[in-house]
C-alpha cells in the first residue's frame, strides 16, 4: 500500500517532468529549425551576422533553461522502483491496460514456479544423495567437493593408455577381434567382431563406453563415404534386441574409479553372445520365442534367457 | 563379358535350408501349398512378394567316348543379375546374367536338353528375421512337388543355427523335419564355414533331380 501512496504523491511531479521534456524537445528542434533557415536578409552583412548570432544564442539559452528545469523536476520524481520488491519489473504493474497485457501477473506466476522448482530440486537432490545408486555407490563416502575432481581425471586419460587397455582386453578374448578407430579427435570408436555372430560398435569417451550398437556379421558398418556408421540400427530384430540389452549392460557395469575394469567386464559379458544362436533358453529350454533366440544374458552368470523368460 | 562377379550380397549370404514337402494324400499340390500359406499366416508371417528359381540342363558333348556330363545353369530371383552354373560333380561359377548368351555360343560343346527345364515359383513370407519361400516345382508345365526354403537372415554359419532352424521348421512343417542339408555336411571346413549362394542353389538342384527321378504322381496333380 505504501507504494501506491508514494506513487500518488509523485504523480504531479511526473506530469511536470513530462511537460518539461516536451519543452526541451521543442526548444532543441527550434535550434535546428533556425540553423536550417540560415541568415535573414538585412541591409549590411555585419547586421545579418549580428542578428543571426544573437538569435542563435537566445535559442541555445532556451535549451539550457529547459534542461535545467527538467533536471530539477527529475530530482522531485525520485526513484520509485527501488522500493518495489521486484525492482524495475514492478513498474509493469503500473500498466493501466491489465486485460490486454497481463505481463505482470504472468511474471509473478513464473517467479512463484521457479521458486517452487528450486525448492523441490533441492529436496530431490538431498534425497538422491542418500540412496546408494549403483552408478555412484563408490562416491557416497566422498564429500560433494571431491566429486568433480574424480570424473575429469578419468575422462582425460591419454589416448596411448586407452590403446593399451583395449589391446590387452583384445588379447584376453581370442574369438573377439577389436579394431580401434579415432574418427573425430581423441575419442575412440571400437568395432568388435564376435566370431561370425555379430559386430558391435562401441563409442568411447576416454575409457567410458558411451554408446553401443550391434549389427549382423553380414551387415555393413560403414557409410557410403567410407566412414563408420554409428547411428543406423541393424535391420534384424535379434540384433536390435541385443543392442537394447547391451545398452542396459552399459548402465549396469559402472565403476567410475576403475574404468578399465568396466570395459573388461562389459567385454566378458558381450563375449557370452558367441553362442547367441546355439544356446537354448535356460528357463523354457526352447530356442525360439516369437521368432527370436534367447537374447538376454545374465549379468553375473552369463546364462542365456529369452527377454520374457528372465527374472 | 565378366564371368566372375560379386553381387553385393554374395559374400555375405545367410544360412538357407531347402526341403521338399510331401503332397498330402489324395490332395492336389495347390491345396497343400494353400495349407502351408495358411499356417504361415496364422503364425504371424507377412507375405513379401514372390520368388522364382529355374534350372536349365546342358549335355557336354562327348569327347573321346567319355560318359557325358551335365551342366546346370540356374537363376534365382533373389540375385536377379547373376547366373549360377553348376557342373556335375565339379566346380560351380557365379556369373553375370548374360552368361546365358555365352551358353548359346558354346552350342558345339554344350547342348541344351530341351524339355528338362525346371522351375520353382511361389511366395515369400517374412516372420521376424526368418524368410520363408514356399514354391511349386514344375517340369514341362506339370507340377511335380513342393519346396520350402527357410532362411535365417542374421546368421551366416549353418552349424550355429541349425537347431534353432529345426525348431522353427517344426512349428509349421510338423515333426517331419529334414536333416541338415548334405551340402553343408560335406564341406571340408565343416559346419562352421560361411554359407554361400551356391549352397542354396545346390540344395535346389538336388531337390529338382530327386523330383525328376520320382514317378509322376496320379492325375490328381495339377
Amino acid at each position: 500500500m505504501a507504494d501506491v501512496v508514494n506513487v500518488g504523491v509523485n504523480l504531479e511531479a511526473f506530469s511536470h517532468a513530462i511537460s518539461g521534456i516536451q519543452a526541451l524537445r521543442s526548444s532543441v528542434s527550434r535550434v535546428f529549425e533556425f540553423l536550417k533557415d540560415g541568415m535573414k536578409n538585412r541591409e549590411t552583412l555585419e547586421g545579418r551576422e549580428k542578428q543571426f548570432i544573437a538569435e542563435f544564442q537566445d535559442n541555445l539559452q532556451a535549451v539550457n533553461r529547459d534542461l535545467n528545469e527538467l533536471e530539477r523536476l527529475s530530482g522531485l520524481v525520485g526513484r520509485p522502483s527501488e522500493s518495489h520488491p521486484l525492482h524495475n519489473s514492478g513498474l509493469l504493474s503500473l500498466d493501466p491496460v491489465q486485460d490486454k497485457t497481463p505481463l505482470y501477473s504472468q511474471l509473478l506466476q513464473a517467479y512463484k514456479w521457479s521458486n517452487k522448482l528450486q525448492y523441490h530440486a533441492g529436496l530431490a537432490s538431498s534425497l538422491l544423495n542418500q540412496q546408494s545408486l549403483k552408478r555412484s555407490a563408490n562416491q557416497m563416502g566422498a564429500s560433494a567437493k571431491r566429486r568433480p575432481k574424480v570424473q575429469p581425471s578419468t575422462l582425460v586419460l591419454p589416448p596411448q593408455y586407452v590403446d593399451d587397455v583395449i589391446s590387452r582386453i583384445g588379447r584376453m578374448f581370442p574369438d573377439m577381434t577389436i579394431e580401434l578407430f579415432r574418427p573425430n579427435g581423441t575419442s575412440a570408436v571400437l568395432l568388435v567382431t564376435l566370431g561370425k555372430v555379430f559386430k558391435a560398435l562401441l563409442v568411447m569417451r576416454s575409457l567410458f563406453i558411451d554408446r553401443t550398437l550391434v549389427r549382423g556379421y553380414n551387415e555393413n558398418n560403414y557409410n557410403e563415404d567410407g566412414k563408420l556408421d554409428i547411428w543406423t540400427k541393424s535391420k534384424y530384430q535379434v540384433f536390435q534386441k541385443v543392442t537394447d540389452h547391451a545398452s542396459t549392460a552399459l548402465l549396469h557395469y559402472q565403476l567410475p574409479q576403475m574404468p578399465d575394469v568396466v570395459v573388461r567386464s562389459f567385454m566378458t559379458w558381450l563375449r557370452s553372445y558367441i553362442k547367441l544362436f546355439q544356446s537354448p533358453c535356460q528357463r523354457c529350454g526352447r530356442f525360439l520365442q516369437d521368432g527370436l533366440p534367447p537374447t538376454w544374458r545374465d549379468f553375473r552368470t552369463l546364462e542365456a534367457f529369452h527377454d520374457t523368460c528372465r527374472m | 563379358m565378366s564371368l566372375m562377379r560379386s553381387e553385393l550380397h554374395f559374400s555375405n549370404v545367410s544360412f538357407c535350408s531347402v526341403c521338399q514337402v510331401p503332397v498330402a494324400e489324395g490332395k492336389s499340390v495347390q491345396h497343400t501349398v494353400d495349407v502351408l500359406h495358411k499356417k504361415l499366416e496364422q503364425m504371424g508371417s507377412v507375405k513379401q512378394g514372390s520368388f522364382c528359381v529355374d534350372c536349365e540342363t546342358y549335355h557336354a558333348t562327348n569327347v573321346s567316348g567319355q560318359p557325358s556330363k551335365l551342366l546346370y545353369v540356374m537363376h534365382n530371383s533373389e540375385t536377379p543379375r547373376s547366373c549360377m552354373a553348376l557342373y556335375e560333380g565339379g566346380p560351380c561359377i557365379v556369373a553375370d546374367a548374360n552368361f546365358d548368351v555365352l551358353m548359346v555360343k558354346l552350342k558345339s560343346h554344350f547342348q541344351n536338353a530341351k524339355g528338362h527345364k525346371v522351375e520353382c515359383r511361389g511366395s515369400r513370407y517374412r516372420y521376424c528375421d526368418f524368410l520363408i519361400k514356399v514354391g511349386t516345382v514344375t517340369m514341362s508345365s506339370s507340377a511335380r512337388g513342393i519346396s520350402v526354403e527357410v532362411e535365417y537372415c542374421p546368421c551366416v554359419v549353418p552349424g550355429d543355427c541349425w537347431n534353432l532352424m529345426k525348431e522353427f521348421m517344426q512349428s509349421f512343417l510338423g515333426p517331419s523335419v529334414p536333416e541338415l542339408p548334405s551340402v553343408f555336411a560335406t564341406k571340408p571346413e565343416g559346419l562352421f564355414a560361411q554359407a554361400e549362394i551356391v549352397d542354396t542353389m545346390t540344395q535346389y538342384l538336388e531337390l529338382f533331380n530327386k523330383l525328376r527321378k520320382s514317378q509322376i504322381p496320379g492325375s490328381n496333380v495339377r
